[in-house]
C-alpha cells in the first residue's frame, strides 16, 4: 500500500486535486447540483478530445521528443476528411449532397486521414533523424506549415466539389453518422480509453514501451544498448500525429464544419500542458499515461470549473487559469522532496523582484476577476500577497535555515 | 607537522541519508594544512559523497564541518569555492559545447573593458595554466571534441584558476595514461610547494603511497582509521579498505585459448578533416576464443575507436575485413553486433552506459528483455528474476532490483552495466576501460567474472588506462599508438617498461 501510494503520487495527487475542483465547482454552480448527469458527460467528451492527442503529445515527450504539430494536424485533418468525403459524396446536378452517405465514403475519408496523419509523422522523423533538425524546429515547421496547406486545400476542394470559381473557407457535413461520432456523447470517451489502454500496454508493458522510455532518457545509451533509435522515434511521431488527427476527426463532427482558420488553434499548447501537469518530463524518459489521462481530466475540469463560475466570458479567463495551474502542478512536483520547502524562493534582486511580480499578479488577478469593488479587492489581495511573501522572504534572508524551513 | 596545527577541514559527525542507503554513518576526522591526505574506501564507502557535501554539491547532512575552524554551510559550490575549496569531480562536470577556456573560466568570465567577453585574455590566461599541466590543447578547442583524459586536464585547470588552498581530486588519475598520471604528481608537487591541502580520493595504493602524508579508510559509510602513511604499509590500508586480505591471484595461469573467433585484417577507420586522415590505420589481429586480449595505449590512441569498429558504432563505417566465427561481418549498427554475439560495455559511464531515470532492474535488462517477453510482452516476474540473478552473479550491492539506478556507488553501476551484457550470452565481449573508477574489491570481482568468462570460451577484449589491470588480466597484449598497431606482446613479455616504449613508438610493427 506504501509502495504503491510512492510510486503513483503524481496520480494520486492529480485525482485529488480533480476531486476537490469537481467539489468547489459543485458549491459555485448550480447547475452541476441539477444536471449532474449532463454535466458529466460534457466533461467527460471535453476530455477525451483533448486527451486523445495529448497521449500522443506524451508519447513523444517521453520519447524525448517534442511534437508542436498536433493542433495543425487537427486542423489538416479536418479539412482533408471533409474534403474527401465532399469530393466523394452523390451531387444532384452540381452541389455535393451530404445529408445521407453511404457508409464507405467516411471508412474511405477517415482511413484517408489516418494515412494522412501517419505521413506526416512520417515525414517529421525523416527531418528529425536523417536530415537531423532539432524535433523542435521540424514539428514548429508542420504547426505554421500544415495549417496553411489546409486552408489552401478547402479552397481548391470546395473549388472542385461545388464546381465554383472561388472556394470556400470551411466544409459542412450534414450527415447524421459523421456528426454522431464527436455528437453522441459516449463515443469519444470510449475511444479515448481504448487508445489509453492501448498505449498503457505499449508503454508500460512491452518491450518497445520500455525502448521508448530508455530512449528518451539516454539516447546514446540507448543506440549503444543495440536499439534502433530511429525506428522508435518513427513509431513515437507517427503516435503522436495519428491521435491529433483522430481527435481532429472527432472535432470536425462535433462542430458539424471544418473551418482550418480556425480548428484545433493553439491546441498543441494544451496538449503538453495536459502531459507536462500529468507527469512527463519534457527532458524524457518520465511520464506515465494513467498520469497523461489525469492532466487532461484535471485541465478539463478546471477549465469548466472557471466556466461555471465566471459567468460572464468565461473563454477570457481560460488561458490565466490553465497557465497558472501548469506552473503550480509541476512545481508542486518539483518541490514535493524533502528539500522543497527548506528552498530559498526569494534570493537575492531576482527574488524580491518576483515577490513584487506575484504581489502585482495577485492584485490584477482578483481586479480582473472581482465583479463589484474591483479596486478595492485588487488592492486588498496585493497587500495581502506582500504581507506573506515579505515575511517568508524575511525568514529566508535573516532566520537562518531553520526559520526558513517552517 | 606538528600535532598542534589547528585542522583547516574538521570534520565532525556527519552522517548523510539518501533513500534506502546509509551513505556517511557518524564520519569524523581532520585535514591538517598543507598536508595531502588520502581517503581510501571501497565502492559505496563514502569517498565521494563526503567530498560532494565539502564541496558544496550536497547541502543537507547530519553533524557538521568546520573549515578554519569555522562552522560551515554551504549554499552551493560558490559557497566552497569563496572559503577556498575547489573539487575536481570523478565524473566531470564540464559544458560540452564550450571551449576549455570557456569552461575554466565558467562563471568567472573576463571582461575586456566594454564589458564584453575577452576571449583572448581568457585563452592566454587558459593556456598557461594548461601549460603548467603540461598539456598541450588548445583552449579554444570545444571540450567535447577533448578524450575524457583531456576533459579531466580542463577541470583540474579550472581548480588551478581558483587559486584554491583547499583541492579535492575525487579520483583524478582514473581515466589518464602512465604518461599523464606522471605529469599529475608534478602539478600536485607543485601544488604542496604552494602550501595546497589537498583531499585525495583513490583506491589505487601506489598512489596514495607515493603522495599522501596521512590516510583516512572508509568503509561502508563509517570511519574506519586514520594513519600515517609512515606508520602504515599498503597491505594494512588494503585490509582496512576491505576487512579482509585480498589474495593475490594472477588469472591467466593455464587458460587455453581456443580457436581464433574474430579476425581483424587491415582495419582503417578514416577520420574526415583531420590532419592524420585516419584515427585507426592498418590494423590487423585475431582474438581467440577463451583468451583475454589486451589493448594498451595513451589517450588517443585509438583503443575506444577500435571497439567501437567492431562494434558497429563508429561515426563513419571503418574499411577492412572483420571476421567473426570465419565469416565476414559489417556492422553499420550496434543492433547487429549484439544479435551476432558481440558485447561492449562503453567507456563513459554516465553519458554512455547508464540509464539514469530507470531502476536498477530496467538497468539490466535493456539488452535483453526480449527474453522475458511474450509477444512482445514483458512478463515482469521474469524480467525480475533475470535482474535478481544478475545481482548475484555479480554481488550488485543495492537495496534491490527497483532501487534507483542513481542510488547505487560508481562500482555498482558499473556492474550493472557489464550485468546487462553478460546477459546477451556474447561470444565476443569488448570492455572499454571497465574498471574506471571502480575500486579494489570490486576490481577483483570483476577480474574473476572476466577471467570465468574467458573460461567459458568467450573472447575478452580489454582496455585500461591502468597498465597493471593489463598485465594482471591479458593473455596478450596490443599496443596502438596513434591509430597504428606498434607491437603485440605475449603474457612472458609483459612489463610496464616494455608497453610504454611500445605505446609511444610511432613506427607501426613490421608484419
Amino acid at each position: 500500500m506504501a509502495t504503491f501510494i510512492r510510486k503513483n503520487r503524481n496520480e494520486l495527487g492529480l485525482a485529488v486535486a480533480t476531486l476537490a475542483v469537481l467539489l468547489f465547482t459543485s458549491f459555485v454552480s448550480d447547475s452541476y447540483r441539477a444536471f449532474p448527469a449532463e454535466n458529466a458527460k460534457l466533461i467527460l467528451r471535453d476530455t477525451a478530445l483533448l486527451g486523445i492527442f495529448a497521449l500522443g503529445a506524451a508519447t513523444v515527450i517521453i520519447a524525448g521528443g517534442i511534437d508542436l504539430s498536433s493542433g495543425s494536424v487537427i486542423a489538416f485533418s479536418g479539412t482533408i476528411c471533409t474534403g474527401i468525403i465532399l469530393l466523394l459524396a452523390p451531387t444532384d446536378g452540381s452541389t455535393p449532397i451530404t445529408d445521407d452517405l453511404p457508409l464507405w465514403i467516411l471508412g474511405v475519408a477517415i482511413l484517408a486521414t489516418l494515412v494522412a496523419a501517419f505521413l506526416i509523422g512520417s515525414f517529421h522523423t525523416w527531418l528529425i533523424t536523417v536530415i537531423e533538425l532539432p524535433p523542435f524546429v521540424a514539428t514548429l515547421a508542420s504547426l505554421v506549415g500544415l495549417r496553411s496547406l489546409a486552408k489552401l486545400l478547402i479552397q481548391d476542394m470546395t473549388r472542385v466539389a461545388f464546381d465554383i470559381n472561388t472556394g470556400k473557407s470551411n466544409i459542412s457535413i450534414n450527415d447524421d453518422t459523421f456528426l454522431a461520432l464527436g455528437n453522441e456523447w459516449w463515443i469519444p470517451p470510449t475511444i479515448f480509453v481504448v487508445l489509453s489502454l492501448l498505449l498503457w500496454l505499449l508503454l508500460s508493458k512491452t518491450v518497445v514501451g520500455r525502448h521508448l522510455y530508455a530512449m528518451g532518457g539516454n539516447e546514446e545509451a540507448a543506440r549503444l544498448s543495440g536499439i534502433r533509435v530511429e525506428r522508435l522515434k518513427w513509431l513515437a511521431y507517427c503516435i503522436g500525429t495519428i491521435t491529433a488527427a483522430i481527435a481532429g476527426i472527432l472535432y470536425t463532427s462535433y462542430v458539424g464544419t471544418a473551418e482550418p482558420t480556425r480548428d484545433g488553434l493553439g491546441y498543441e499548447l494544451n496538449a503538453i500542458a495536459a502531459a507536462v501537469v500529468g507527469g512527463c518530463s519534457l527532458a524524457g524518459g518520465i511520464g506515465t499515461v494513467p498520469g497523461v489521462m489525469l492532466g487532461a481530466l484535471f485541465l478539463r475540469v478546471v477549465i469548466d470549473s472557471v466556466a461555471k463560475t465566471f459567468k460572464s466570458r468565461p473563454d477570457l479567463f481560460e488561458g490565466l487559469v490553465v497557465g497558472v495551474l501548469v506552473v503550480l502542478a509541476v512545481a508542486f512536483n518539483e518541490l514535493r522532496g524533502s528539500r522543497g520547502l527548506k528552498k530559498h524562493f526569494f534570493p537575492g534582486a531576482l527574488g524580491l523582484l518576483n515577490l513584487l511580480i506575484l504581489t502585482a499578479l495577485a492584485g490584477t488577478i482578483t481586479f480582473v476577476t472581482s465583479t463589484e469593488d474591483k479596486m478595492r479587492n485588487g488592492l486588498i489581495a496585493a497587500a495581502a500577497t506582500f504581507v506573506l511573501l515579505a515575511i517568508r522572504a524575511a525568514a529566508e534572508r535573516f532566520g537562518g535555515d531553520r526559520a526558513a524551513a517552517g | 607537522m606538528s600535532k598542534t596545527t589547528s585542522p583547516i577541514i574538521d570534520i565532525r559527525h556527519v552522517t548523510k541519508r539518501f533513500p534506502g542507503v546509509v551513505a556517511l554513518d557518524d564520519v569524523s576526522f581532520d585535514v591538517l594544512p598543507g598536508e595531502l591526505h588520502a581517503v581510501c574506501g571501497e565502492n559505496g564507502a563514502g569517498k565521494s559523497t563526503l567530498m560532494k557535501i565539502l564541496s558544496g554539491v550536497l547541502l543537507d547532512y547530519e553533524g557538521e564541518v568546520a573549515v578554519r575552524g569555522d562552522v560551515v554551510s554551504f549554499g552551493g559550490t560558490r559557497d566552497a569555492e569563496a572559503a577556498g575549496i575547489s573539487i575536481i569531480h570523478q565524473e566531470l562536470n564540464l559544458v560540452e559545447e564550450l571551449s576549455a577556456a570557456a569552461n575554466i573560466f565558467l562563471g568567472r568570465e573576463k571582461r575586456s573593458r566594454l564589458g564584453l567577453l575577452d576571449d583572448r585574455a581568457m585563452e592566454r590566461e587558459a593556456a598557461g595554466l594548461l601549460d603548467q599541466l603540461e598539456c598541450d590543447i588548445h583552449p579554444s578547442t570545444p571540450v567535447r571534441e577533448l578524450r575524457v583524459g583531456d576533459q579531466q586536464l580542463v577541470e583540474i585547470a579550472k581548480a588551478l584558476s581558483l587559486n584554491s588552498d583547499i583541492l579535492i581530486m575525487d579520483e583524478p588519475t582514473s581515466a589518464l595514461t602512465e604518461s599523464e598520471v606522471e605529469r599529475l604528481y608534478r602539478v600536485i608537487d607543485r601544488l604542496q610547494e604552494r602550501n595546497v591541502t589537498i583531499l585525495y580520493i583513490s583506491h589505487k595504493m601506489d598512489e596514495v603511497f607515493r603522495l599522501s602524508d596521512r590516510i583516512t579508510v572508509l568503509r561502508d559509510g563509517r570511519h574506519v582509521q586514520t594513519l600515517n602513511r609512515a606508520d602504515t604499509n599498503a597491505r594494512e590500508v588494503t585490509h582496512l579498505m576491505v576487512g579482509r586480505e585480498i589474495e593475490e591471484v594472477s588469472f591467466a595461469d593455464n587458460r587455453q585459448a581456443g580457436e581464433p573467433i574474430l579476425e581483424v585484417e587491415r582495419l582503417y577507420l578514416p577520420w574526415p578533416e583531420h590532419a592524420r586522415d585516419w584515427r585507426l590505420e592498418d590494423v590487423s589481429f585475431t582474438l581467440r576464443r577463451g583468451e583475454v586480449l589486451g589493448v594498451a595505449g595513451l589517450m588517443g590512441a585509438g583503443r575506444t575507436e577500435l571497439l567501437e569498429c567492431l562494434f558497429g558504432a563508429s561515426d563513419e563505417p571503418p574499411q577492412g575485413t572483420i571476421r567473426l566465427e570465419g565469416r565476414e561481418v559489417a556492422f553499420s549498427h550496434p543492433s547487429q553486433a549484439k544479435a551476432a554475439g558481440i558485447a561492449m560495455v562503453t567507456e563513459d559511464r554516465k553519458r554512455l552506459g547508464l540509464f539514469a531515470q530507470m531502476s536498477v532492474r530496467e538497468n539490466i535488462t535493456i539488452c535483453t528483455l526480449n527474453e522475458a517477453a511474450t509477444g512482445g510482452m514483458v512478463r515482469g516476474a521474469a524480467e525480475r528474476r533475470q535482474a535478481e540473478e544478475s545481482i548475484t552473479q555479480l554481488g550488485v550491492k543495492t537495496a534491490g532490483s527497483e532501487a534507483a539506478i542513481t542510488s547505487l556507488s560508481g562500482g555498482n553501476q558499473q556492474k550493472c552495466i557489464i550485468a546487462r551484457w553478460l546477459r546477451t550470452n556474447p561470444k565476443v565481449l569488448l570492455l572499454d576501460d571497465p574498471t574506471r573508477g571502480v575500486d579494489v574489491g570490486a576490481k577483483a570481482e570483476l577480474y574473476k567474472v572476466i577471467d570465468g568468462l574467458c573460461r567459458e570460451g568467450l573472447g575478452i577484449i580489454v582496455t585500461s588506462s591502468e597498465l597493471p589491470e593489463l598485465i594482471t588480466l591479458c593473455d596478450r597484449m596490443l599496443v596502438l599508438c596513434e591509430g597504428r598497431l606498434t607491437g603485440e606482446l605475449q603474457r612472458d613479455e609483459f612489463t610496464e617498461q616494455r608497453i610504454m616504449e611500445l605505446a609511444t613508438q610511432t613506427e607501426p610493427v613490421s608484419a
